[in-house]
């Protein structure tokens, strides 16, 4: 049933020609500018407080995040009590389920020094950093939020992407660490058994979230991930490739873990301490552990983005929500580590079981092990990024 | 494996074959045998068993008991493949995706005959295709798209043609043409053809032998003249051409003849072309063969009779055909030639209707059964349907 | 035209056929305009734009921007970078289609032809997948080929998978998954064209000779052409640049092309590599199609 190509006709030949023109000359204009640089500065993107006329802030934020009425999941007691007593109208939303897919949704308009319509944003550390890097974020007023100055973690302070706490304010944290399951697999206890293990092949994951698996590995080496050389992260790149090869590692993972880490499918992983404080609440053989060599100690922070209108309103709830007795309640529900200091004591008086759990409230040896990863400018970002998405394997 | 033309393939017979779906009899019973090199018709109206006969045949259908024989061969149970027949669907079935050469190629390649070229050239000048053989077969006619089914069966040669209503979907005069054509070719080729048709005159026309099917069973077989002038049954009477068939009781034969006695009047049928001497039977003479006359003192001697009241008269132009009522009420059907020589009856006139008794026959009647003419003039003998 | 026109009506001759074909030659391109603007808009333009950011000059970044370079050595940089993930997704999705052919051609022929009156009810089953998402799927695969699953558990007990064995996490799990997730695309076209096929030719094939396969290879087979190429097209374009498959049931060592592009963008911010990819997959398969197009030449598809 093979039929002959037909000739080409001179009709089908000019068409052609025509098209690929149109498309070439298409691509040519497109080639005259490229793209504009999305960097913005101070001076040049500024921003308007508008929040002595208008009590109103748009927050936005990762589901889950926010504690809620027990009797009535509509109402969240803590806003709410902010709500009462500033006057300030919140609109929360919680439009935030993924940094990258986050970022992808502002980036058009923070290029371009518009407005996004919110006035707080809540991103992970590497992500405000990046923002932050691209001159994105607005500076906060220090006399403003005395309870940050006050009652923030010792360890969360003078992080490499904020020096001065006045960019990016940790909402909640967490740790990377490593986790397994004890119903198929005996006590782990550094990061080397998880990657030579021969018990644990195949039943691995790490993360795909390059800052806390190259951290850990980093600092299996005796490296400091807040300060490394090129050819320190290169050997603990090559340290995580010979597992990766190996088969030890299954594969990278989000938060999709968790279940799997919960039935059995793998044995052990890098996983993150808030989920791991929830599988154990189901399941007391599924453990966090913190590794000698270190853990990673990521935030996420809250952040005003540029053109936003209502800074100072912004502020004040930041302000708030340093405020012990209302991090205690919050940190009560959401479970991750609570970044304000003197929230503990007043843990002790809603729940002390919680007081005492350390993935809420580290202590003195957890928080010396803790570490936040080096900032990285965008060439070393793209390179370090690059190299890691090569041998997680994409 | 070809098989060549000389090859004796001997007769084909089906020896009590039966095919039943589910509880309905398809085919019942039937015995026949179709002689080497015939032109065999199975005649019959739609759901008598005919192509359910000739899809057993064919290997189409396995019957459900019974044989099929070819020659001293059983292929009752032989694939469709393996057996030595080919088939002209009612469908034609030409292949689409084929051009006409591949698609009267098709038998012999599947065969693992390599050079086809000089046959299946020959075999589309037979059908008259020459030069068809690049088209596909939408771009051909109806009749051409019938040749090309044919020339694809025969190009193989087989023992036994099989053609399930090979014209039904041709118009009348390309019929006609195809049945003429079809003639030729049997005779050209030799081969068995068993032709399945519900068209009483193409099976006339074309068939040495005609079998007539009713409800899974074969009514009368015989040469096509044969079972028009002396039909075995009332319904072969009736199913081929037209007859008056009168109820009568036949009172036994005496000196070659068979008194009959039917509404009052006595008739005689020579023994000869009587079924039945005693008991219910149908004095039948077909229409044609009753005469037209104003008095029974025209009627010649040795006819027979029977008076009436002319009701209609249709001229059809070869022909007038008028219907007579009886006495008795009957209405019988006269077809009077145009031929000059009679002068035309009038409607509402009296007249008399007599015939030949060597043109009569003498059937078996069920008891209850009365009288049965087929005044149907819009379908009268010789006409096509 | 002008003779046969009533003579003396007084009324005017018809127009001259010149003018009323220029206006009707016109309407044509008329309607077509709302089409063509549509694909320029939201096809020309981002693949013109797509192919610009190709060539951008791969040093730049997000913060200062990108120039156009015309940096061709962007292509030979991605191949040589990802060429193991271009050969393992056609590896996988011409993998998966053999799968998929082995079970849906027989699927389509049982729906198309045998399945009498259950006809209406397969085709939702084979639809009905389809209304719940894809992820949602693909991770129903997941815990049913999970570690600890009885499946896994099954074939371990009947030695099929060593006791340490699994499915899950495997390129047998990708190239399944993709399996399972296009084979509509492939029933459906040829459940079309198999149903449009008639039984009296297949018939017609074994009163011709042609034995069981026979009658398929040289009747069934052409005659469902246009279906098996719709359905393979439609099947293997997608199945090659999927990423869901290889992200939820692979590891990094089943990662395929697309997963490489949308690290590219979403999490790399590699634009220029990110488009390149994107331009030599979709040239890739082009070249496939094209020479699948050729061999199967097919005039009832293009």
């Amino acid at each position: 049933m093979r039929t002959p190509l037909r000739p080409l006709s001179r009709r089908g030949l000019l068409s052609g020609t025509l098209g690929s023109a149109a498309l070439l000359t298409m691509g040519g204009s497109l080639a005259g500018c490229g793209t504009k640089g999305a960097q913005q500065t101070e001076a040049g993107c500024v921003s308007e407080d508008l929040s002595g006329t208008e009590k109103k802030l748009a927050f936005s934020n990762w589901p889950q995040y926010m504690d809620v009425d027990e009797k009535d999941e509509s109402k969240r007691p803590s806003l709410d009590e902010f709500i009462t007593k500033t006057g300030i109208q919140v609109t929360y939303t919680e439009d935030i389920n993924d940094n990258n897919e986050f970022f992808g949704k502002v980036q058009n308009q923070l290029a371009a020094c518009q407005s996004t319509d919110r006035d707080l944003i809540v991103l992970t550390d590497w992500m405000a950093a990046r923002m932050i890097r691209l001159g994105w974020i607005q500076k906060l007023d220090p006399a403003k939020i005395p309870n940050v100055q006050a009652n923030l973690l010792p360890s969360l302070i003078n992080r490499p992407f904020d020096t001065e706490n006045r960019i990016s304010i940790p909402w909640q944290s967490g740790l990377a660490g490593l986790a397994y399951n004890g119903n198929v697999t005996k006590e782990l206890r550094t990061v080397d058994e998880l990657l030579t293990r021969p018990d644990l092949k195949g039943k691995v994951t790490a993360l795909s979230e390059m800052r806390d698996t190259m951290g850990l590995l980093l600092g299996s080496n005796g490296h400091d991930p807040a300060n490394f050389t090129p050819a320190q992260f290169d050997d603990a790149l090559n340290k995580l490739k010979k597992a990766v090869d190996s088969g030890q590692i299954r594969k990278f993972t989000g938060n999709d873990y968790a279940p799997d880490l919960a039935k059995g499918d793998i044995a052990a992983c890098i996983g993150w301490s808030g989920d791991i404080i929830q599988l154990s609440g189901e399941d007391e053989k599924v453990r966090f552990v913190a590794p000698d060599s270190g853990v990673m100690l990521y935030s996420d922070n809250m952040m005003v983005p540029n053109k936003a209108t209502h800074r100072a309103n912004a502020e004040q709830l930041i302000n708030y929500y340093y405020e012990p007795a209302v991090a205690a309640k919050l940190a009560a529900y959401v479970n991750y580590i609570c970044p304000v200091k003197g929230a503990q004591a007043e843990m002790e008086k809603i729940d002390p079981e919680l007081a005492a759990n350390p993935l809420i409230f580290p202590d003195e040896a957890l928080l010396s092990k803790s570490k936040v990863f080096m900032a990285l400018d965008e060439k070393q970002e793209k390179e370090y990024e690059g190299k890691f998405q090569q041998v997680i394997g994409a | 494996m070809r098989m060549a033309p000389e090859t004796p393939a001997g007769d084909l017979r089906l020896a009590n074959l039966t095919k039943r779906f589910g509880v309905f009899t398809a085919v019942d019973d039937l015995s026949l045998t179709i002689g080497q090199g015939s032109f065999f018709a199975l005649l019959g109206a739609s759901g008598c068993g005919k192509t359910t006969t000739l899809r057993t045949i064919a290997g189409l259908e396995e019957p459900t008991s019974g044989q099929v024989l070819l020659g001293d061969r059983e292929i009752t149970r032989l694939r469709p493949y393996k057996r030595p027949v080919n088939t002209v669907f009612q469908s034609y079935a030409l292949f689409p995706h084929l051009n006409i050469f591949e698609n009267v190629a098709f038998g012999l390649r599947r065969r693992g005959i390599r050079s086809v070229d000089d046959e299946v050239t020959r075999m589309l000048s037979l059908v008259q295709l020459d030069g068809y053989g690049n088209r596909r077969p939408a771009q051909l006619s109806g009749g051409q798209q019938q040749r090309v089914a044919l020339a694809r069966a025969l190009i193989n040669r087989p023992q036994v043609l099989l053609l399930d209503e090979p014209l039904g979907a041709l118009d009348l005069k390309l019929r006609r043409q195809m049945q003429i054509e079809l003639k030729r070719i049997q005779t050209e080729v030799g081969i068995t053809f068993v032709h399945v048709t519900h068209d009483q005159e193409e099976a006339m026309t074309m068939a040495d032998t005609v079998a007539v099917m009713n409800a899974g069973r074969i009514e009368q077989l015989g040469a096509p003249a044969d079972i028009y002038e002396l039909p075995a049954t009332a319904f072969v009477a009736n199913f081929l051409g037209q007859s008056n068939l009168l109820a009568g009781e036949a009172t036994g034969a005496s000196g070659g003849d068979v008194a009959v006695t039917a509404h009052g009047a006595r008739f005689a049928v020579p023994a000869s072309r009587s079924r039945a001497e005693h008991g219910p039977v149908h004095l039948g003479v077909r229409p044609e063969k009753l005469i037209l006359v104003g008095s029974a003192d025209q009627v010649p001697a040795g006819h027979q009779h029977v008076t009436g009241v002319v009701t209609d008269a249709s001229y059809v132009g070869v022909s007038t055909q008028y219907l007579l009522r009886t006495g008795w009420g009957t209405e019988l059907s006269v077809f009077a030639a145009n031929s000059g020589t009679s002068a035309r009856v009038a409607v509402g006139s009296e007249a008399v209707a007599y015939w030949d008794p060597q043109h009569a026959f003498l059937l078996p009647r069920d008891a209850a059964d009365t009288d049965r003419t087929s005044p149907v003039l819009d379908e009268p003998v010789g006409a096509s349907s | 035209m002008t003779l046969l026109a009533p003579t003396g009506s007084g009324r005017p001759p018809p127009a001259p056929p010149a003018a009323r074909s220029g206006r009707r030659g016109l309407l044509p391109y008329l309607l077509l305009l709302p089409g063509a603007a549509w694909l320029f808009v939201f096809f020309g333009v981002p693949l013109a734009q797509l192919a610009a950011a190709s060539l951008y000059d791969p040093s730049g970044s997000l913060a200062t921007g990108y120039a156009m370079t015309w940096a061709f050595s962007n292509y030979p940089d991605v191949v040589q970078a990802y060429w193991p993930q271009f050969l393992r997704s056609f590896g996988y999705a011409g993998l998966a289609l053999v799968l998929a052919l082995l079970l849906g051609y027989p699927l389509a022929y049982a729906i198309a032809q045998k399945a009498g009156r259950w006809k209406n009810l397969l085709l939702v089953c084979v639809v009905a997948p389809m209304f719940t998402s894809f992820l949602v799927r693909t991770l129903a695969w997941k815990t049913i080929l999970s570690d600890n699953g009885a499946l896994v558990g099954l074939l371990r007990d009947v030695h099929l998978l060593a006791p340490d064995g699994r499915l899950l996490a495997t390129p047998f799990a990708v190239v399944l998954g993709l399996t399972y997730n296009f084979l509509p695309f492939l029933v459906l076209p040829l459940y079309a064209s198999l149903e449009r096929l008639d039984p009296r030719l297949l018939e017609a094939a074994t009163d011709l000779y042609a034995s069981g396969a026979q009658a398929f290879r040289r009747v069934t087979l052409p005659l469902s052409m246009p279906g098996l190429v719709a359905g393979t097209l439609l099947f293997f374009i997608p199945a090659s640049g999927d990423y869901i498959n290889a992200e939820l049931l692979g590891t990094p060592n089943e990662y395929m092309i697309g997963n490489v592009i949308d690290s590219a963008f979403l999490v790399r911010l590699d634009y220029p590599q990110g488009a390149a990819l994107s331009f030599l997959l979709m040239a890739a398969i082009l070249a496939v199609v094209f020479g699948y197009l050729r061999r199967a030449g097919t005039e009832e598809v293009l």
